[in-house]
C-alpha cells in the first residue's frame, strides 16, 4: 500500500484541478494546495509542507518552470502533467516524468511511483 | 566646221594617263559632240580634263553650255551602268531623273557661282532601280583664257552608307531606349526591387529599396552584412555559389534587414546575364516582400498549434466534468442530464470566447449568458448590475462554469424552482489598501426555504475550491434560509496577455 502523500496541485484549469484533487485524495493522499497560476504556486512550492507535486507546464499563458525549478531547489519530488506531453519540456527538464492529458487514475498512480517520493 | 567629220581622227595622245577613263576618253568621237574633235580642245578644257583624270576623288566635269560630261575613274564606280554611255553625253540627258538639279547647277555655275550640298538626298536609277542616294555634292566654274565660265567642275562624294548606317545605329539607339523605357516601366509597376550584382555577386550595384530594403546610391560590397542577419548568410552565400557554378538562376526565400531594420522576408531570384565571351557579367534580380504572407504562416502556424492545445485541454475538461458528475450521481439519469447541461455550458462559453477572439471578456457578458435560458419563463427573474470588469480568458471559462452550478441549484431547489423568486446579482470595485478587489454577490431571495446540504457536490467544490484558486481570493457559498447566497472577494488582476 503507497504511504499517504502530501501534495501540491498546480493545474490553471479549475475542472482539471478539481479532478486530479479527487484522484489524489481517492488513492489516500491529501492535497495540502491548489494553486491555478505562477505566483500562487511558487509561494506554495516554496513554503508548502509537501512530499509530492503534480505540475501543468502552461499556468494561463506563463511557464510553470520557475515552480519546478524552486521544487527541486527544496528536494521535492514531482511530475509535469500537459496537454503536448513530453514535447512541451524545455530541454533541461526532460529528466522528469511527464503525464500527457488527459490521462486517468491510473496513469496519475503510475507517475507518482515512477517520481519517486521517498517514503520516509 | 563640218569638214572635221569627213575624216577620221587619228589616235589622240591626249590626255596622257587617266586609268581606264583616259583610254576612253583617248578613244572616244568627241566630234559627234559639242566640244568637237579632241585635237581642237582649247588649253582650258585640255587641263581641265587632265585635272578631272588625275584626281583621287570622284569628279565630273559638265562642259559647254549643254553640259557635256567628262569624268574620271573614281567617278565611274559611283555611276554603276550608266559608265561608260554617261561619257559625252549632255548631263541633263544622261542624269535625265535628276534633270531639274542639274538644269540649276548648269545655270548657278555657268553664271561663275558655286554651290555645296551636304548629304543631299537624291532617287537615281544609275543600276536599272530606284535607289536611294546621299552625296556631298560642289560645284564650281571652269574658265576659259577670257575668264569667263565655260563649264562646271563637280566633286561628288557618294556618303549613302554613311547615312545609312547612322540611320541603322539612330534606329537601334532608339530601340535601346524603348526597350530600356519598358524595362523602367516593368519595374515601376511591380513592387519588387530589382537589384543587379557583379558576376561573383561580390558588388552590388546602386539599388533603389522601395522602402523595403536600405537603398545604395553607390556600388557596395557590403551589401549582404547592410540586407541580410550574420546568422542567415552563410545558408544564403551557399545557394549563391551555387547559382554561380551551374550558371543558373538563384532563387530563395530569405530573411533580410528591412529599411527600418526590422526583420522581413523576401522572396529573391536573380539571374545571370552573359558577356560577348560568355563569361557572367552580371546577375539580375527582383527581390519581393513576403514578410506579410511568412507573418501569417507564422500566425497559422501558432493557431494550429494553440488550436491543438485547446482541443486537448477541452478533452481533458469533458474527462474531469464526466467524472466528478457521474462519480458521486446515485440516479444515472440525473448525472446524465446534468452532464449534458455542463457541457452546454462550457460550449456556451466556448462559443463567448471565441466571439471576443480568446483575449478577455466583460463579467456581465458572462453571468447574463449563464442565467439567460434559466430565468424565467420570458420574464426575467433577476436583477443584474456592476461596472464594467473584465476577466482573461481561462478566469471567465471558470467564472462560467461556476455561474452555470449556481443557476442550476437555483432551479432544481432554490429561487427559480417556484413561480416567485428572485436573484439579485451585483458587483462593485473597491479600492483596498493592498489594491482594486471584485467584490461580487449572488443573493437569491422568494423561494422555497432553504435548508443547507447534507452533503457537497461538485457544483459546491467547484465554485468554494475551483473559483476561489482561480480567482486567489475567497468564494463564499452559503445557505441561508432566504436562499443561497455567493460572495465572491478576489484581487482583479489584469488580463493575461495585457
Amino acid at each position: 500500500m503507497v504511504r499517504a502523500l502530501k501534495t501540491l496541485v498546480v493545474e490553471d484549469e479549475m475542472a482539471i484541478a478539481l479532478l486530479i484533487e479527487d484522484m489524489l485524495l481517492d488513492m489516500g493522499h491529501s492535497v495540502v494546495g491548489l494553486a491555478m497560476r505562477l505566483q500562487p504556486a511558487l509561494q506554495l512550492a516554496r513554503t508548502a509542507d509537501i512530499d509530492f507535486a503534480i505540475l501543468d507546464i502552461n499556468l494561463d499563458g506563463q511557464m510553470s518552470f520557475p515552480v519546478a525549478d524552486a521544487l527541486t531547489a527544496r528536494g521535492v519530488p514531482f511530475a509535469f502533467a500537459s496537454g503536448y506531453g513530453p514535447a512541451g519540456l524545455e530541454p533541461d527538464y526532460k529528466q522528469h516524468p511527464v503525464i500527457k492529458k488527459p490521462f486517468g487514475a491510473k496513469d496519475l498512480a503510475r507517475v507518482i511511483e515512477r517520481a519517486g517520493p521517498d517514503a520516509g | 566646221m563640218p569638214e572635221r567629220q569627213d575624216k577620221a581622227e587619228p589616235a589622240s595622245r591626249f590626255p596622257v594617263g587617266g586609268g581606264e577613263m583616259g583610254v576612253l576618253i583617248r578613244g572616244f568621237d568627241w566630234s559627234a559632240t559639242s566640244l568637237g574633235p579632241i585635237s581642237t580642245w582649247p588649253p582650258c578644257l585640255r587641263t581641265a580634263t587632265d585635272i578631272v583624270l588625275q584626281s583621287p576623288l570622284p569628279l565630273v566635269m559638265l562642259w559647254g553650255p549643254d553640259g557635256v560630261m567628262i569624268y574620271n575613274d573614281a567617278y565611274s564606280g559611283f555611276a554603276g551602268q550608266r559608265h561608260p554611255r554617261l561619257l559625252g553625253s549632255k548631263v541633263l540627258e544622261g542624269w535625265a531623273e535628276v534633270a531639274d538639279f542639274n538644269a540649276q547647277v548648269m545655270e548657278v555655275g555657268l553664271a561663275g557661282g558655286t554651290l555645296s550640298f551636304k548629304d543631299q538626298e537624291l532617287t537615281l536609277y544609275r543600276n536599272n532601280r530606284a535607289e536611294q542616294v546621299w552625296m556631298d555634292l560642289n560645284y564650281g566654274p571652269v574658265l576659259d583664257e577670257n575668264g569667263d565660265p565655260a563649264g562646271v567642275l563637280a566633286i561628288v562624294v557618294e556618303t549613302t552608307g554613311r547615312i545609312e548606317a547612322e540611320r541603322r545605329r539612330a534606329t537601334a539607339e532608339q530601340q535601346v531606349r524603348d526597350s530600356e523605357a519598358r524595362l523602367r516601366a516593368l519595374v515601376n509597376a511591380t513592387n519588387d526591387v530589382v537589384y543587379r550584382m557583379s558576376g561573383d555577386w561580390v558588388e552590388m550595384k546602386p539599388l533603389d529599396g522601395r522602402g523595403f530594403l536600405t537603398s545604395q546610391d553607390s556600388p557596395s560590397v557590403a551589401w549582404m552584412d547592410q540586407n541580410v542577419f550574420a546568422e542567415d548568410q552563410a545558408a544564403i552565400w551557399a545557394v549563391i555559389r551555387q547559382a554561380i557554378e551551374t550558371r543558373s538562376t538563384f532563387q530563395l526565400e530569405h530573411r533580410v534587414r528591412r529599411a527600418d531594420g526590422s526583420p522581413g522576408w523576401t522572396s529573391s531570384r536573380a539571374i545571370p546575364i552573359e558577356d560577348g565571351n560568355g563569361e557572367i557579367a552580371e546577375w539580375f534580380g527582383a527581390a519581393s516582400d513576403v514578410t506579410a504572407r511568412r507573418q501569417a504562416e507564422d500566425h497559422l502556424r501558432l493557431v494550429v498549434n494553440e488550436l491543438n492545445h485547446r482541443v486537448k485541454n477541452n478533452l481533458a475538461m469533458i474527462q474531469a466534468i464526466g467524472a466528478q458528475t457521474f462519480r458521486a450521481a446515485s440516479d444515472v439519469a440525473d448525472a446524465e442530464a446534468n452532464f449534458s447541461e455542463r457541457i452546454s455550458a462550457l460550449a456556451k462559453a466556448n462559443d463567448l470566447l471565441t466571439h471576443e477572439h480568446w483575449t478577455d471578456v466583460a463579467l456581465r457578458e458572462i453571468v447574463a449568458g449563464a442565467v439567460r435560458p434559466y430565468s424565467g419563463d420570458g420574464d426575467i427573474r433577476c436583477s443584474l448590475g456592476g461596472p464594467e470588469v473584465r476577466l482573461s480568458a481561462k478566469t471567465a471559462m471558470s467564472m462560467a462554469m461556476a455561474c452555470h452550478e449556481l443557476v442550476t441549484n437555483a432551479v432544481k431547489y432554490g429561487a427559480w424552482s417556484n413561480a416567485e423568486g428572485w436573484v439579485n446579482i451585483v458587483w462593485s470595485i473597491d479600492d483596498t489598501p493592498g489594491g482594486r478587489r471584485l467584490r461580487f454577490e449572488w443573493r437569491e431571495q422568494g423561494g422555497p426555504p432553504v435548508a443547507a446540504p447534507s452533503r457537497r457536490g461538485f457544483g459546491s467544490r467547484l465554485i468554494e475550491r475551483g473559483l476561489s484558486a482561480e480567482l486567489e481570493g475567497e468564494v463564499r457559498l452559503t445557505f441561508e434560509p432566504t436562499g443561497v447566497v455567493c460572495a465572491i472577494d478576489a484581487p482583479i488582476r489584469p488580463a493575461a496577455g495585457e
